[in-house]
């Protein structure tokens, strides 16, 4: 142990520490703050009050934007799983020519569909088909965009099923649907859950598409009206946020804790048998 | 129960390649049938051509007396287990056994109870709740067989049932499935790659090649009468000699041949192979290398010279043109 050794563990410590501390100062200020009687956008122990959690229930918007929140992301969520799934088994088992550059396609134009650049033209087609203010026709949309790379994600589980699985149901006399909702869907549960998952996360951080197209308060996603909660000197309303990020996290920790421990997670497809 | 008839059959994949050509095969009721050839011969092609999980070019598959070449595979009334025995690995054996009547929904007690029956006529009774995948190779197997029992089927389709269990399993797995096929008196296909395993369990075989039938007869004319060079190289522990003179073929199985003092092939003992009851001794006879088997306790020392001699019924003829058997 030369003093140089010691002297890099000590900056290696330090270099983590700091990293830590990056990542955990946000967590820790949500665990607090809500309980803070004062609070700031510093970090300090709370002096633990619960008025700030009433005065958040007695904001006419947080509890229905919570509502919408959910209403939009399960729509979203159960279109995008449903959809993806029915057309990951097709394209994984279909032959048909240029199956995979139709696939990368589908993949490219995901990031351009849901982005900004395509902004406009889904407003104004939203607002000619009377789609704005919707709550259904934004889930359409933000279902829209997760579907490429839904797809893309779900073919990879639906491929490493093994085709034997299916003959084999398929000589039992099954249908389709049976063989999908029997055989393919059960065995490729890993990534249906992932995609449920994934799909009801990215919809529930969205916050361009519903902040443009639900332009109705009362309409609003938790995620548009974070941005509006100001006290009437026009700073950020420290009373109501902190309780209402809490709030805001609930959701997706309880679902994902809840997958988890269900079906498991896994990011690849693969059948272990 | 029904016979399976195979008429002008073909089955052209997109690619082109014509895995099965132009084949008739008539299979009778009740029968044990083997489909034997090497790899990419169009055994298991035929096989699913059966099943109609591939589609026929060209000609007619009938199951008793029900043209099948168009049907769906659930309609043809046959029952498959595959290579891999593709068990569904989220069910349990129990509900694997009862797919097939869950599927044409049949109530869920019957469901269970032809379980029940079912798994306990193939020994798996106690094993009802596990999944595949707490099975060994062996129980899975017949977890596999069990389920194609519990479809009732007319005709039941096996590929390379044997393949996927180790050597010592899988002669008691040979045993156990022709004890079963007996039973059930079940009109049986199965694909194999193993002569041994053809000629040990099947009541006829069908040795393919290139999508076509070289020979169809019983294990014992296959084995004693190859029709031609290809099946004779096929068929059999050991290679058949098969030696050049003049305008035949010349081949003996290495098991008919035995020493005398005159006969066939003379030369000197090169390699002697211990294969346990019996030994193959190689000849050096000149341009050809002849195999013969003796009794453990016979075997000649490495250089001696030998002649060996067969009956002559054993001592088959092949054109030299066509390698086809010279009757």
């Amino acid at each position: 142990m030369s003093p140089l050794w010691i002297v890099r563990r000590i900056g290696f410590y330090v270099l983590i520490t700091v990293v830590l501390a990056f990542f955990a100062v946000p967590m820790l200020w949500l665990a607090s703050a809500p309980f803070d009687s004062k609070p700031g956008l510093g970090l300090r122990w709370p002096d633990w009050t619960f008025s700030n959690v009433s005065a958040t229930f007695a904001h006419p918007y947080t509890l229905s934007s919570l509502v919408n929140s959910l209403i939009l992301c399960v729509i979203a969520t159960v279109v995008t799983t449903v959809l993806a799934s029915l057309a990951a088994y097709a394209l994984s088992r279909v032959r048909i020519p240029g199956r995979d550059l139709l696939l990368y396609l589908l993949l490219l134009l995901s990031s351009v569909v849901t982005g900004t650049a395509a902004m406009v033209p889904i407003f104004v087609m939203m607002l000619q088909l009377g789609l704005i203010n919707s709550q259904f026709g934004t889930a359409l949309v933000i279902a829209g965009g997760m579907l490429p790379a839904a797809i893309f994600i779900l073919k990879d589980f639906v491929d490493a099923v093994p085709r034997s699985y299916e003959e084999s149901a398929r000589v039992f006399g099954a249908s389709p649907w049976q063989v999908l909702g029997h055989v393919v869907l059960p065995v490729a549960r890993p990534g249906v859950a992932t995609i449920f998952v994934w799909a009801f996360v990215n919809a529930w951080g969205n916050f361009l598409l519903p902040f443009l197209l639900l332009r109705d308060v009362g309409q609003q996603p938790a995620a548009v009206l974070l941005r509006t909660l100001y006290d009437e000197g026009g700073s950020a309303n420290l009373t109501v946020i902190p309780v209402f990020s809490l709030l805001y996290s609930i959701p997706v920790v309880v679902l994902y804790l809840f997958v988890s421990k269900r079906y498991g997670f896994r990011f690849h497809g693969g059948i272990k048998s | 129960m029904a016979g399976i008839t195979v008429e002008g059959l073909s089955t052209v994949y997109p690619n082109g390649v014509r895995a099965v050509d132009a084949l008739d095969l008539s299979i009778s009721d009740g029968e044990l049938f083997a489909l034997l050839g090497p790899s990419g011969c169009g055994k298991t092609t035929l096989l699913r051509t059966i099943a109609g999980l591939e589609g026929a070019s060209s000609g007619a598959v009938s199951i008793g007396s029900r043209d099948v070449t168009r049907l769906p595979p659930g309609d043809r009334r046959v029952a498959m287990v595959f290579q891999d025995y593709a068990l569904f690995p989220h069910m349990t054996v129990a509900e694997n056994i009862a797919y097939p009547l869950r599927v044409r929904g049949v109530a869920k007690a019957v469901q269970q109870e032809t379980a029940v029956r079912t798994a306990g006529g193939l020994s798996l009774g106690a094993l009802l709740d596990r999944r595949p995948g707490q099975l060994s190779g062996g129980q899975q197997q017949r977890a596999a067989l069990a389920r194609a029992v519990a479809a009732s089927a007319e005709v039941l389709l096996l590929d390379e049932p044997l393949s996927n269990l180790d050597a010592r399993l899988r002669l008691e797995a040979r045993t156990f499935l022709k004890k079963l096929q007996r039973e059930l008196a079940l009109t049986t296909v199965f694909v194999t790659h193993d002569q041994a395993e053809a000629l040990a369990l099947a009541d006829r075989i069908a040795v393919m090649d290139a999508g076509r039938i070289r020979q169809l007869g019983t294990p014992r004319e296959v084995f004693q009468r190859p029709a031609d060079t290809f099946v004779a190289n096929f068929i059999g522990s050991t290679p058949m000699n098969l030696v050049p003179r003049e305008d035949v073929i010349i081949g003996v199985r290495p098991e008919y041949l035995a020493p005398a003092s005159e006969g066939l092939f003379t030369g000197s003992v090169s390699i002697v192979e211990n294969l346990g009851v019996t030994s193959l001794v190689t000849l050096d006879c000149g341009e050809d290398q002849i195999g013969y088997i003796v009794p453990e306790d016979d075997e000649p020392p490495v250089g001696t010279t030998v002649t060996v001699d067969a009956p002559a019924a054993r001592v088959l003829r092949y054109d030299k043109e066509t390698g086809l058997l010279v009757r």
